[in-house]
Protein backbone atom coordinates (compact mmCIF):
# COMPACT_ATOMS: atom_id res chain seq x y z
CA UNK A 1 0.00 0.00 0.00
CA UNK A 2 1.40 3.78 -0.75
CA UNK A 3 2.81 5.30 2.29
CA UNK A 4 0.49 8.42 3.48
CA UNK A 5 1.87 12.03 4.05
CA UNK A 6 0.41 14.62 5.64
CA UNK A 7 1.62 17.27 3.48
CA UNK A 8 0.26 15.88 0.18
CA UNK A 9 -2.49 13.34 1.34
CA UNK A 10 -4.54 15.21 3.98
CA UNK A 11 -3.59 18.68 3.76
CA UNK A 12 -5.33 19.35 0.51
CA UNK A 13 -8.28 18.18 1.78
CA UNK A 14 -8.72 21.16 3.43
CA UNK A 15 -11.44 22.55 1.11
CA UNK A 16 -13.41 19.70 0.66
CA UNK A 17 -14.05 19.22 4.61
CA UNK A 18 -14.39 22.75 5.13
CA UNK A 19 -17.34 22.87 2.11
CA UNK A 20 -18.82 20.12 4.81
CA UNK A 21 -18.55 21.53 7.81
CA UNK A 22 -20.38 24.76 6.61
CA UNK A 23 -22.53 22.96 4.90
CA UNK A 24 -23.48 21.46 8.74
CA UNK A 25 -22.51 24.03 10.89
CA UNK A 26 -23.54 27.01 8.42
CA UNK A 27 -20.73 28.92 10.43
CA UNK A 28 -17.33 29.45 8.52
CA UNK A 29 -15.46 29.85 11.93
CA UNK A 30 -17.04 27.02 13.48
CA UNK A 31 -16.17 25.39 9.98
CA UNK A 32 -12.73 26.10 9.81
CA UNK A 33 -12.10 24.70 13.79
CA UNK A 34 -13.83 21.79 12.69
CA UNK A 35 -11.60 21.35 9.63
CA UNK A 36 -8.60 22.11 11.96
CA UNK A 37 -9.47 19.36 14.84
CA UNK A 38 -10.23 16.66 12.11
CA UNK A 39 -6.85 17.16 10.62
CA UNK A 40 -5.10 17.16 14.17
CA UNK A 41 -7.16 14.21 15.03
CA UNK A 42 -6.24 12.10 11.81
CA UNK A 43 -2.52 13.37 12.53
CA UNK A 44 -2.57 11.49 15.68
CA UNK A 45 -4.09 8.63 14.71
CA UNK A 46 -1.00 8.69 11.94
CA UNK A 47 0.68 5.29 13.16
CA UNK A 48 -3.18 3.34 11.73
CA UNK A 49 -3.16 5.62 8.36
CA UNK A 50 -1.77 1.93 6.70
CA UNK A 51 -4.72 0.15 8.05
CA UNK A 52 -7.25 2.91 6.49
CA UNK A 53 -8.41 1.87 3.04
CA UNK A 54 -9.60 5.26 2.20
CA UNK A 55 -7.97 8.62 4.03
CA UNK A 56 -10.27 10.89 2.60
CA UNK A 57 -13.61 8.90 3.59
CA UNK A 58 -11.57 8.45 6.74
CA UNK A 59 -11.43 12.31 6.76
CA UNK A 60 -14.30 13.01 5.82
CA UNK A 61 -16.46 10.42 8.27
CA UNK A 62 -14.34 12.49 11.40
CA UNK A 63 -15.05 15.96 10.06
CA UNK A 64 -18.91 15.32 10.37
CA UNK A 65 -18.86 14.21 13.12
CA UNK A 66 -17.34 16.81 14.88
CA UNK A 67 -19.53 19.04 12.87
CA UNK A 68 -22.44 17.02 14.27
CA UNK A 69 -20.63 17.76 17.84
CA UNK A 70 -20.36 21.52 17.44
CA UNK A 71 -23.70 22.02 16.22
CA UNK A 72 -25.11 19.84 18.97
CA UNK A 73 -22.78 21.74 21.45
CA UNK A 74 -23.56 25.05 20.30
CA UNK A 75 -27.52 24.18 19.25
CA UNK A 76 -27.34 26.96 17.15
CA UNK A 77 -29.60 24.91 14.65
CA UNK A 78 -31.83 27.47 13.44
CA UNK A 79 -29.92 30.59 14.28
CA UNK A 80 -26.92 31.29 11.61
CA UNK A 81 -28.45 31.30 8.44
CA UNK A 82 -27.24 34.51 7.72
CA UNK A 83 -24.05 34.34 9.09
CA UNK A 84 -22.60 32.91 5.83
CA UNK A 85 -23.56 35.93 3.84
CA UNK A 86 -23.20 35.90 0.21
CA UNK A 87 -19.76 34.58 0.08
CA UNK A 88 -19.44 32.68 -3.43
CA UNK A 89 -19.64 34.74 -6.53
CA UNK A 90 -21.29 33.27 -9.66
CA UNK A 91 -18.59 33.35 -12.20
CA UNK A 92 -20.88 33.17 -14.69
CA UNK A 93 -20.29 35.87 -17.69
CA UNK A 94 -23.18 38.22 -18.34
CA UNK A 95 -22.56 41.57 -20.03
CA UNK A 96 -25.34 43.31 -17.80
CA UNK A 97 -24.66 43.84 -13.84
CA UNK A 98 -28.36 43.54 -13.17
CA UNK A 99 -28.50 40.57 -15.03
CA UNK A 100 -25.47 38.94 -13.30
CA UNK A 101 -26.90 40.33 -9.62
CA UNK A 102 -30.23 38.65 -10.20
CA UNK A 103 -27.95 34.99 -11.33
CA UNK A 104 -26.56 35.45 -7.84
CA UNK A 105 -29.32 36.02 -6.02
CA UNK A 106 -31.19 32.93 -7.67
CA UNK A 107 -28.10 31.06 -6.56
CA UNK A 108 -28.51 32.07 -2.56
CA UNK A 109 -31.30 31.33 -2.86
CA UNK A 110 -31.15 27.94 -4.30
CA UNK A 111 -28.50 27.88 -1.07
CA UNK A 112 -30.39 29.02 1.71
CA UNK A 113 -32.89 26.13 0.19
CA UNK A 114 -30.25 23.78 0.90
CA UNK A 115 -29.33 24.62 4.19
CA UNK A 116 -32.58 24.14 5.52
CA UNK A 117 -32.94 20.87 4.56
CA UNK A 118 -32.35 18.05 6.96
CA UNK A 119 -28.96 17.59 7.85
CA UNK A 120 -28.51 13.91 6.19
CA UNK A 121 -29.91 15.18 2.92
CA UNK A 122 -27.69 17.89 3.21
CA UNK A 123 -24.81 16.11 3.60
CA UNK A 124 -25.53 13.11 1.20
CA UNK A 125 -26.56 15.75 -1.49
CA UNK A 126 -23.23 17.89 -0.61
CA UNK A 127 -21.03 14.65 -1.24
CA UNK A 128 -22.88 13.64 -4.29
CA UNK A 129 -23.50 17.29 -6.38
CA UNK A 130 -20.90 19.20 -5.34
CA UNK A 131 -17.90 16.63 -4.56
CA UNK A 132 -18.86 14.15 -7.12
CA UNK A 133 -18.42 10.89 -5.06
CA UNK A 134 -20.14 7.89 -5.89
CA UNK A 135 -23.10 5.95 -3.70
CA UNK A 136 -20.78 3.68 -2.82
CA UNK A 137 -18.45 6.01 -0.78
CA UNK A 138 -21.08 8.16 0.36
CA UNK A 139 -22.69 4.74 1.70
CA UNK A 140 -19.39 4.20 3.39
CA UNK A 141 -18.40 7.51 5.22
CA UNK A 142 -22.22 8.50 6.61
CA UNK A 143 -22.66 4.10 7.72
CA UNK A 144 -25.88 3.52 5.64
CA UNK A 145 -26.84 1.25 2.43
CA UNK A 146 -26.66 2.79 -0.57
CA UNK A 147 -30.57 2.60 -0.89
CA UNK A 148 -30.98 4.71 1.65
CA UNK A 149 -28.27 7.34 0.43
CA UNK A 150 -30.29 6.96 -3.38
CA UNK A 151 -33.27 7.85 -1.12
CA UNK A 152 -31.84 10.95 0.63
CA UNK A 153 -30.76 12.97 -2.23
CA UNK A 154 -33.85 11.70 -4.36
CA UNK A 155 -35.82 13.92 -1.32
CA UNK A 156 -33.44 16.82 -1.09
CA UNK A 157 -33.11 17.40 -5.19
CA UNK A 158 -37.44 16.95 -5.17
CA UNK A 159 -37.52 19.60 -2.68
CA UNK A 160 -35.06 21.71 -3.78
CA UNK A 161 -37.07 22.02 -7.06
CA UNK A 162 -40.36 22.23 -5.76
CA UNK A 163 -39.27 25.05 -3.24
CA UNK A 164 -37.35 26.98 -5.63
CA UNK A 165 -39.75 27.08 -8.70
CA UNK A 166 -42.41 27.76 -5.94
CA UNK A 167 -40.90 30.86 -4.95
CA UNK A 168 -39.60 31.64 -8.74
CA UNK A 169 -43.40 31.29 -9.71
CA UNK A 170 -45.01 33.61 -6.62
CA UNK A 171 -42.24 35.16 -5.45
CA UNK A 172 -40.76 35.30 -1.86
CA UNK B 1 -31.95 22.40 -31.67
CA UNK B 2 -33.28 19.25 -29.75
CA UNK B 3 -33.40 19.07 -25.67
CA UNK B 4 -34.99 15.51 -25.42
CA UNK B 5 -31.44 13.82 -24.17
CA UNK B 6 -31.27 16.87 -21.68
CA UNK B 7 -34.85 17.14 -20.95
CA UNK B 8 -34.54 13.23 -20.51
CA UNK B 9 -31.25 13.39 -17.80
CA UNK B 10 -32.73 16.10 -16.27
CA UNK B 11 -36.05 13.94 -15.29
CA UNK B 12 -33.52 11.19 -14.04
CA UNK B 13 -31.75 13.54 -11.96
CA UNK B 14 -34.60 14.29 -10.10
CA UNK B 15 -35.51 10.70 -9.24
CA UNK B 16 -31.36 10.14 -8.26
CA UNK B 17 -31.19 7.67 -11.13
CA UNK B 18 -28.58 9.64 -13.39
CA UNK B 19 -25.02 8.35 -12.80
CA UNK B 20 -21.86 10.31 -11.92
CA UNK B 21 -21.25 11.05 -15.50
CA UNK B 22 -24.49 11.89 -16.51
CA UNK B 23 -24.44 14.56 -13.82
CA UNK B 24 -21.40 16.07 -15.00
CA UNK B 25 -23.16 16.75 -18.30
CA UNK B 26 -25.95 18.43 -16.97
CA UNK B 27 -23.61 20.35 -15.30
CA UNK B 28 -21.58 21.21 -18.09
CA UNK B 29 -24.77 22.20 -19.84
CA UNK B 30 -26.31 24.17 -17.42
CA UNK B 31 -22.90 26.84 -17.16
CA UNK B 32 -24.14 28.13 -20.26
CA UNK B 33 -25.05 31.72 -20.23
CA UNK B 34 -28.75 31.85 -19.75
CA UNK B 35 -30.08 32.94 -22.80
CA UNK B 36 -28.25 30.21 -24.44
CA UNK B 37 -30.30 28.09 -22.93
CA UNK B 38 -33.81 27.41 -23.98
CA UNK B 39 -36.76 28.54 -22.04
CA UNK B 40 -37.98 25.48 -20.69
CA UNK B 41 -34.77 24.65 -19.01
CA UNK B 42 -33.54 28.11 -18.29
CA UNK B 43 -35.04 28.06 -14.42
CA UNK B 44 -32.97 24.85 -13.51
CA UNK B 45 -29.65 26.86 -13.99
CA UNK B 46 -29.39 28.16 -10.56
CA UNK B 47 -29.90 24.88 -9.23
CA UNK B 48 -26.53 23.73 -10.96
CA UNK B 49 -24.62 26.84 -10.48
CA UNK B 50 -25.55 26.24 -6.56
CA UNK B 51 -23.20 23.05 -6.41
CA UNK B 52 -20.48 25.02 -7.73
CA UNK B 53 -18.95 26.07 -4.70
CA UNK B 54 -15.43 27.84 -4.27
CA UNK B 55 -15.19 28.14 -0.37
CA UNK B 56 -11.77 27.55 0.29
CA UNK B 57 -9.42 27.96 3.35
CA UNK B 58 -6.08 30.08 3.17
CA UNK B 59 -2.68 29.11 2.91
CA UNK B 60 -2.48 30.27 6.28
CA UNK B 61 -4.43 27.24 7.47
CA UNK B 62 -2.05 24.78 5.88
CA UNK B 63 1.27 26.99 7.56
CA UNK B 64 -0.87 26.14 10.73
CA UNK B 65 -1.34 22.61 10.59
CA UNK B 66 1.96 22.03 9.55
CA UNK B 67 3.54 24.01 12.31
CA UNK B 68 0.73 21.49 14.48
CA UNK B 69 2.22 18.70 13.03
CA UNK B 70 5.13 18.06 11.26
CA UNK B 71 7.11 19.94 13.20
CA UNK B 72 7.41 17.31 16.23
CA UNK B 73 7.80 15.19 13.40
CA UNK B 74 11.37 14.39 14.84
CA UNK B 75 10.38 13.68 18.29
CA UNK B 76 7.37 11.83 17.85
CA UNK B 77 7.52 10.24 14.24
CA UNK B 78 9.18 7.84 13.50
CA UNK B 79 8.13 4.55 11.75
CA UNK B 80 8.44 1.79 13.75
CA UNK B 81 7.72 -1.85 12.11
CA UNK B 82 6.29 -4.53 13.88
CA UNK B 83 9.53 -6.73 14.37
CA UNK B 84 11.13 -3.55 15.59
CA UNK B 85 8.34 -3.21 18.06
CA UNK B 86 8.35 -6.98 19.47
CA UNK B 87 12.27 -6.85 19.48
CA UNK B 88 12.78 -6.36 23.40
CA UNK B 89 9.48 -8.38 23.56
CA UNK B 90 11.57 -11.29 21.66
CA UNK B 91 14.75 -10.96 23.58
CA UNK B 92 13.05 -10.93 26.95
CA UNK B 93 11.47 -14.26 25.63
CA UNK B 94 15.23 -15.40 24.45
CA UNK B 95 16.18 -15.34 27.81
CA UNK B 96 13.46 -16.91 29.27
CA UNK B 97 14.08 -19.56 27.00
CA UNK B 98 17.71 -19.95 27.57
CA UNK B 99 16.86 -20.10 31.59
CA UNK B 100 14.44 -22.84 31.28
CA UNK B 101 16.18 -24.90 28.83
CA UNK B 102 19.41 -24.62 31.06
CA UNK B 103 17.26 -25.61 34.41
CA UNK B 104 15.72 -28.56 32.42
CA UNK B 105 18.77 -29.31 31.54
CA UNK B 106 20.46 -29.39 34.87
CA UNK B 107 17.76 -30.90 36.41
CA UNK B 108 17.94 -34.06 34.00
CA UNK B 109 20.98 -34.28 34.89
CA UNK B 110 20.71 -34.61 38.79
CA UNK B 111 17.89 -36.98 38.34
CA UNK B 112 20.51 -39.32 35.96
CA UNK B 113 23.13 -39.10 38.96
CA UNK B 114 20.39 -40.10 41.71
CA UNK B 115 19.41 -43.19 39.31
CA UNK B 116 23.45 -44.01 39.16
CA UNK B 117 23.43 -44.16 42.53
CA UNK B 118 20.64 -46.11 42.93
CA UNK B 119 22.43 -48.72 41.18
CA UNK B 120 25.50 -48.64 43.14
CA UNK B 121 23.54 -49.86 45.83
CA UNK B 122 23.96 -53.39 44.78
CA UNK B 123 27.70 -53.00 44.53
CA UNK B 124 30.21 -54.33 47.07
CA UNK B 125 30.71 -51.89 49.80
CA UNK B 126 34.19 -51.56 51.30
CA UNK B 127 35.26 -50.01 54.60
CA UNK B 128 38.72 -49.50 55.08
CA UNK B 129 40.17 -51.49 58.38
CA UNK B 130 42.64 -49.10 58.94
CA UNK B 131 41.79 -46.13 60.83
CA UNK B 132 44.96 -43.77 61.20
CA UNK B 133 46.33 -42.74 58.09
CA UNK B 134 49.83 -43.13 59.63
CA UNK B 135 48.60 -46.72 60.29
CA UNK B 136 48.64 -47.00 56.96
CA UNK B 137 51.66 -45.74 56.33
CA UNK B 138 53.66 -48.22 58.47
CA UNK B 139 51.34 -50.96 56.66
CA UNK B 140 52.73 -49.77 53.05
CA UNK B 141 56.33 -50.46 54.58
CA UNK B 142 55.93 -53.82 55.47
CA UNK B 143 55.48 -56.89 52.85
CA UNK B 144 52.19 -58.56 53.82
CA UNK B 145 50.36 -55.60 52.50
CA UNK B 146 47.89 -56.73 50.57
CA UNK B 147 44.84 -55.22 49.12
CA UNK B 148 42.39 -57.69 51.54
CA UNK B 149 44.04 -56.66 54.50
CA UNK B 150 43.42 -52.66 54.15
CA UNK B 151 39.92 -53.35 52.56
CA UNK B 152 37.35 -56.16 53.36
CA UNK B 153 33.73 -56.69 52.59
CA UNK B 154 31.46 -55.40 55.04
CA UNK B 155 28.42 -56.94 53.90
CA UNK B 156 25.14 -55.54 51.03
CA UNK B 157 23.96 -52.19 51.28
CA UNK B 158 20.34 -52.21 52.43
Amino acid sequence: MKEISFRTDVLPLKNELFRLALRITLNRADAEDVVQETMLKVWNRRQQWEQIESIEAFCITICRNLALDRLKKADNQNASLDDEGYDAPDHSYSANPEEQAMQRDKVERVRMLINQLPEKQRTCMQLRDVEGKPYKEIASILNMTEQQVKINIFRARQTIKEEYLKQEKYGL
Amino acid sequence: MDYKYIEQLLDRYFEAETTLKEEQILTAFFEQDEEELPEGLRQYRPLFAAMQQDDALGDDFDARLLQLTEENIQVKARTISMTERLRPLMRAAAVVAILLSLSTALNQSFKDERVWADESDYALKYETTVDEPAMAYDLLGSDTLKLDSLYKPTGYLE
